[in-house]
């Protein structure tokens, strides 16, 4: 069944069936992704980068990467314990979206000159991000719904989403358009958790302290993350905080204080 | 001056009507865009009839005026809201799980 009409007066249950679907999204990416191969417009000129430029950019983009391909295999690891089919819907439209966003990124990097890009991923990633990685995904090896939700979907979907954000407003016309496009997928998965997560501690309060523990150990590397990632995209020191507001804006909503 | 949201006749005045032209928002299924546009940031403002999502950072758009306790949907993000009197009065939109 789908929405007709006003959206803003449907049913809750009919929204969520409507906005979980495969149809929905597909209909959703279809309105900015027709015509964009690759995340830009092919007649979108490639800027002349001073090699420092091209250095940082290649280092960004780099560790856009192992974000990406962190969610690209939470999301699939978790559709198979999701609680419900429309929750396995919307998981696997997640894995698309995250498997574009790995292959966009990495094609940058080739259009940007690099001969390996796998190598030089491993080579420039952060090890805050690897460590969160390595987290993220023993919380899908062993099935915990609550904590994969709250690890990938709030913590890296909301940092990939402020970051790229930022970085879309001063960077190259080429990297900014593909940056515009991830931003319009992040705001469903962003959205997804926050909402998800919200109906699962209202319903069961008694997971609060379990994901409280998990925000304890992972703040610090999320936050740390937030400042390196800042560093490299040459932000001012007094717009760095901006990048962990969002973050911390969405835990404070959840019930999660400083 | 009267507060119009604590004054029982503006509470309980009719609706103004909307109509909702194309924003080139492009963020959901054709059906729904005009019911969503960009936040332009700091410069913008936001009309009786729109609300901004406090999750993905959108401005959701009502066929009529929004009042307190009206609920909204921010297809974009997936988010069930409700309008609320937020500070100075001013119409704001809070996350209901």
């Amino acid at each position: 069944m789908s929405v007709s009409g006003d959206p803003h007066g449907a049913d809750p249950q009919e929204f969520l069936d409507e906005v979980h679907s495969f149809e929905f999204w597909f209909q959703a990416v279809e309105g900015y992704l027709h015509g964009h191969p690759y995340g830009h417009q092919p007649q979108q000129t490639e800027p002349a980068l001073d090699p420092a430029e091209r250095e940082a950019l290649i280092t960004t983009l780099c560790n856009y990467c192992v974000g990406e391909t962190a969610a690209l295999e939470g999301a699939s690891g978790m559709i198979s314990f999701a609680p419900n089919r429309r929750h396995k819907i919307f998981l696997a439209t997640q894995v698309a979206d995250e498997a574009r966003h790995v292959e966009v990124l990495v094609r940058r990097l080739t259009d940007l000159g690099v001969a390996d890009p796998e190598q030089e991923i491993q080579r420039r990633a952060n090890h805050r991000l690897l460590t969160f990685r390595n987290r993220l995904l023993k919380f899908v090896y062993s099935r915990d719904w609550e904590a994969a939700l709250f690890a990938q979907n709030v913590i890296l979907e909301c940092m990939e989403f402020t970051v790229f954000q930022a970085h879309a407003r001063r960077s190259d016309p080429v990297t900014s358009e593909i940056l515009e496009g991830l931003i319009k997928d992040e705001r469903r998965h962003v959205g997804f958790g926050e909402n998800e997560l919200g109906r699962q501690l209202k319903a069961t309060p008694i997971k609060r302290a379990h994901l409280q523990h998990i925000r304890t150990e992972l703040d610090p590397l999320i936050l740390h993350s937030f400042e390196e990632l800042s560093i490299d995209l040459g932000m001012p020191a007094s717009q760095r905080p901006e990048l962990g507001r969002a973050y911390l804006a969405a835990v404070g909503r959840l019930g999660f204080g400083a | 001056m009267i507060d119009p949201l604590q004054d029982d006749s503006a509470r309980d005045a009719p609706r103004q009507r909307y109509v909702l032209d194309e924003t080139g928002f492009d963020e959901v299924p054709v059906k729904y865009r005009r019911f969503y546009r960009k936040w332009r940031g700091a410069e913008d403002s936001l009309a009786p009839n729109e609300v901004l999502c406090p999750v993905c950072r959108v401005v959701i758009r009502s066929t009529r005026d929004l009042r307190v306790g009206d609920r909204v949907y921010c297809m974009p993000c997936m988010s069930r809201l409700v309008v609320v009197e937020g500070e100075g009065g001013r119409l704001e939109a809070a996350v209901a799980y």
